[in-house]
C-alpha cells in the first residue's frame, strides 16, 4: 500500500508540488507571524527590564502607541516622596523604519540619571551633549553598519552618532529628552517616569505612598510590566487567530482540491481497488495517506521556508522574529490536522462509489 | 465434491431513472470446486450482471448466492467486500492494472489488500508468488509497469494478481476480449494451467466459441435466464491432454 500512495503522489508532480506549496503557505504564515510577534515582545521585554527601574510612573500608556503625554514637573514631585532613589524621565517615540518594514522605538533620555539607573556605558564616542546627538546600543550599530560619527535620519533631520552604549536596554536608539520634546512640540512632557526605590524600600510601600501623594496617575511595577509583555498585545493575539485561520483555510482547500481531482481521475483505480476486495476503510486510508504524505512535505518546506525568511528578516530589517518550538508543532499541526480533514471528503466520496460504475469509467 | 457456487433463482433489475431494466430473470446454477466452467450469450443476455453479481460486486434484487458457504445476498455492503476479499478474484477484459505499479507491485498490492488486519506469513506468501509466476511465466517481467508489457503479458499479472491469495474462484469476464488471438491462446493456457495444476475454481465469461471450449462444462444464457448447461469434457488428466486435444 505504501508504494501505491508513493507512486500515485509521483504521478502528477505538478499537482502534487503545487499542493505542498499550499500546505507550507499556511506553515510559513502562521510561524512567521507568531515568530515575528514573539520575537518584538520578547525584544521590548527583556530591554524593558533591563532599564534597571522598580516602577513605572506613566499617564497614558500602551504597548503600541506612545506619545508624551506626562508633564516631567512631576520628577521634582516624585523626588519628593520618601523612598523614592534614583528617578529618571524617558520619552518614547515610535518611528517607522527606513525599509517601512516594522518601526522602531526612539527614546528621549536624561543621560546622567538614566545611565545611572540602567547601569549602561559609552563604550566608544561619547554620552549625549548636543542636541542633534544620538546613542545607539551595540546591536544597532552591527546592524545599520554604523560607527560613532555617523549620521542617521531621525524625523527628516541629520543626527550624529556620539556614541555607541552597551549593554542593550530600552530602545536601541536614544537622543536627548529636550530635543525629543523640541522635534514633537511638547516642551516639558515625557512617555513615562523611571523610578528606582531607595534601599531597604519595598516596592509596594513605595509604591503606596506615591499613589497617595499623586492619585489620577498610573504606576505600573516593572514586574508587572514583564507579565504583560508574556501575556502579548491583545490586538496581535487576534490578528493570530486570524492568520491561523487563513492558514487551515488555505491548506484544506488545497488539499480537498488535490484529492478531489485525484479521485475523480482514478475513479477506475478505486473499482479496481474495490474489485479485490478493498474496504471502504481502505481507500479512505490510501487516500488520507498520500493527503499526509503531501501534508508532511509541504510542513517541512514551510519550516525550511520559514527559517530563510527569519535570517533575511533579521538581517535586512530591525524585526526580530522568534521561531519557537511550539509554534513550530502548531504550525505542523495546522498543516497535517487540515490537510486530513481536507482530504476526508474525497476519501470518502471515493469510498462510497459503486465498485461496477467504477470498473467501467473511461 | 463440494459445491461451491450456488445460485438460486438470482433475478436482476437495473433502474434506469424510471425504467426498470431487467438484466437476470431467475438464473440457477451450480459449480463443483474445481471445474473450468465457460458462459456464453448474445450481448445484454445478463453474463456480465452475473458474473459480478457472484463476485459480490453487485447485490441481486432478489434470490440467494452461496460462495464457498457464504450468502452474498444476505450480508451488508461490507460483509460482501469482506467476502470479495477473503474467497473471489477477478480478471476483466480490460486489464486493469495499476498502472504507476510495477507487475511485481500489483500482486504484492493483492497480497497486502487481503492480509490486512490479519498475520500475514511471508515466507508462505514468497512460496505460492513464486510459484504463480513461473507457472504464468512473468518471473522476468516483475519490475516492469504495464505500459511496458504486451496485453497478453498484462493479463498474465491481472490473472497473477487475482489468484495470488488462493481464492475460492476466479471469475473472469472477457478476458481474451482485448488480445490478439496468439496472445488469446497464452492465457487460456494459463488459465487451464491454473485450474489443472492448482485445482483453481474458474468461471470465465467469453464471445469466443474456441475459447469457451477450454471450460469443462459450457453454460448458455438467454434473456437474462440459463439456457443450457453442457458438459465439454470429463476426464483430462494434465493440462498438455487438454491442450493437445484442442489443437
Ligand atoms: N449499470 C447498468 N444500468 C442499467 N442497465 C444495465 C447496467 N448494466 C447492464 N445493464 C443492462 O442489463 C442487461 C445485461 O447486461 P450485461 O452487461 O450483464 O450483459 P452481457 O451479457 O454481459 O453483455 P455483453 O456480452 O455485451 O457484455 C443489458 O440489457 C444491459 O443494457
Ligand atoms: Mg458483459
Amino acid at each position: 500500500m505504501d508504494s501505491l500512495v508513493v507512486a500515485n503522489v509521483k504521478q502528477r508532480p505538478t499537482r502534487t508540488a503545487v499542493s505542498i506549496i499550499g500546505v507550507a503557505l499556511g506553515v510559513v504564515l502562521v510561524m512567521m507571524f507568531a515568530g515575528l510577534v514573539n520575537g518584538m515582545q520578547n525584544d521590548r521585554k527583556t530591554r524593558e527590564s533591563s532599564v534597571g527601574a522598580d516602577l513605572m510612573f506613566y499617564r497614558d500608556f500602551s504597548l503600541t502607541t506612545t506619545s508624551l503625554t506626562l508633564p516631567t514637573q512631576y520628577v521634582p514631585k516624585l523626588q519628593e516622596v520618601p523612598g523614592v532613589g534614583l528617578v529618571s524621565p524617558v520619552g518614547q517615540y515610535l518611528k517607522e523604519t527606513k525599509t517601512g518594514i516594522g518601526f522602531e522605538i526612539l527614546e528621549g533620555i536624561d543621560f546622567p540619571t538614566y545611565s545611572q539607573m540602567s547601569g549602561i556605558h559609552i563604550q566608544q564616542g561619547q554620552p549625549l551633549t548636543e542636541d542633534l546627538d544620538v546613542i545607539v546600543d551595540e546591536v544597532y550599530a552591527r546592524q545599520k553598519k554604523v560607527t560613532v560619527g555617523s549620521t542617521v535620519d531621525i524625523f527628516s533631520r541629520k543626527f550624529r552618532i556620539a556614541g555607541i552604549f552597551s549593554p542593550p536596554s530600552g530602545s536601541r536608539i536614544k537622543i536627548k529628552l529636550s530635543s525629543l520634546q523640541q522635534i514633537l512640540s511638547s516642551p516639558d512632557r515625557c512617555t513615562m517616569i523611571y523610578l528606582k526605590c531607595a534601599k531597604g524600600e519595598s516596592t509596594a510601600t513605595v509604591a503606596a505612598r506615591i499613589n497617595q501623594a499623586l492619585p489620577d496617575n498610573k504606576l505600573m511595577p516593572l514586574e508587572d510590566l514583564k507579565q504583560l509583555y508574556e501575556k502579548g498585545i491583545p490586538a496581535f493575539n487576534t490578528f493570530l487567530k486570524v492568520v491561523i485561520g487563513l492558514a487551515v483555510i488555505v491548506s484544506l482547500l488545497v488539499i480537498l482540491l488535490a484529492m478531489y481531482t485525484t479521485i475523480m481521475e482514478r475513479t477506475r483505480e478505486i473499482g479496481i481497488l474495490k474489485s479485490m476486495g478493498a474496504s471502504k476503510g481502505f481507500i479512505v486510508r490510501v487516500i488520507e495517506q498520500e493527503a499526509l504524505l503531501i501534508c508532511i512535505s509541504g510542513v517541512l518546506l514551510g519550516y525550511a521556508a520559514a527559517f530563510m525568511l527569519k535570517i533575511g528578516i533579521m538581517r535586512f530589517t530591525s524585526l526580530q522574529v522568534e521561531l519557537e518550538p511550539r509554534w513550530m508543532l502548531y504550525a505542523a499541526l495546522i498543516g497535517i490536522g487540515s490537510g486530513l480533514l481536507g482530504a476526508l471528503y474525497p476519501a470518502v466520496r471515493a469510498a462510497n462509489q459503486d465498485a461496477v460504475k467504477a470498473l467501467s469509467y473511461e | 465434491m463440494k459445491t461451491i457456487v450456488q445460485a438460486l433463482n438470482v433475478a436482476m433489475t437495473y433502474r434506469v431513472g424510471k425504467i426498470d431494466v431487467p438484466a437476470l430473470r431467475g438464473v440457477n446454477l451450480e459449480i463443483q470446486e474445481g471445474e473450468f466452467v465457460s458462459i456464453m450469450g448474445q450481448s445484454g443476455s445478463g453474463k456480465s450482471t452475473l458474473l459480478h453479481i457472484l463476485g459480490g460486486l453487485l447485490k441481486p434484487t432478489s434470490g440467494n448466492v452461496v460462495i464457498d458457504g457464504e450468502d452474498l445476498a444476505s450480508v451488508t455492503d461490507a460483509q460482501r467486500t469482506d467476502i470479495r476479499r477473503r474467497k473471489i478474484g477477478i480478471v476483466f477484459q480490460r486489464f486493469n492494472l495499476f498502472p504507476t505499479l510495477t507487475a511485481e507491485g500489483n500482486i504484492k498490492l493483492a497480497e497486502y489488500i487481503r492480509h490486512s488486519g490479519s498475520v500475514r506469513d511471508h515466507a508462505e506468501e514468497e512460496k505460492r508468488r513464486r510459484h504463480i509466476l513461473k507457472l504464468l511465466k512473468l518471473e522476468d517481467r516483475l519490475h516492469h509497469k504495464p505500459i511496458e508489457l504486451s496485453g497478453g503479458e498484462q493479463q498474465r499479472v491481472a490473472l497473477a494478481r487475482a489468484i495470488i491469495n488462493h481464492p475460492a474462484i476466479l471469475l473472469a469476464d472477457e478476458p481474451t476480449g482485448n488480445l490478439d488471438s496468439e496472445n488469446s491462446q497464452i492465457v487460456l493456457d494459463m488459465l487451464t494451467r491454473l485450474n489443472t495444476e492448482l485445482g483453481q475454481t474458474v468461471i470465465m465469461i467469453t464471445h469466443n466459441a474456441e475459447a469457451a471450449e477450454v471450460g469443462q462444462r459450457l453454460i448458455r444464457m438467454k434473456d437474462g435466464k440459463v439456457l443450457d448447461s453442457r458438459v465439454l469434457r470429463h476426464n483430462f488428466e494434465t493440462t498438455e491432454e487438454i491442450v493437445s486435444a484442442r489443437k
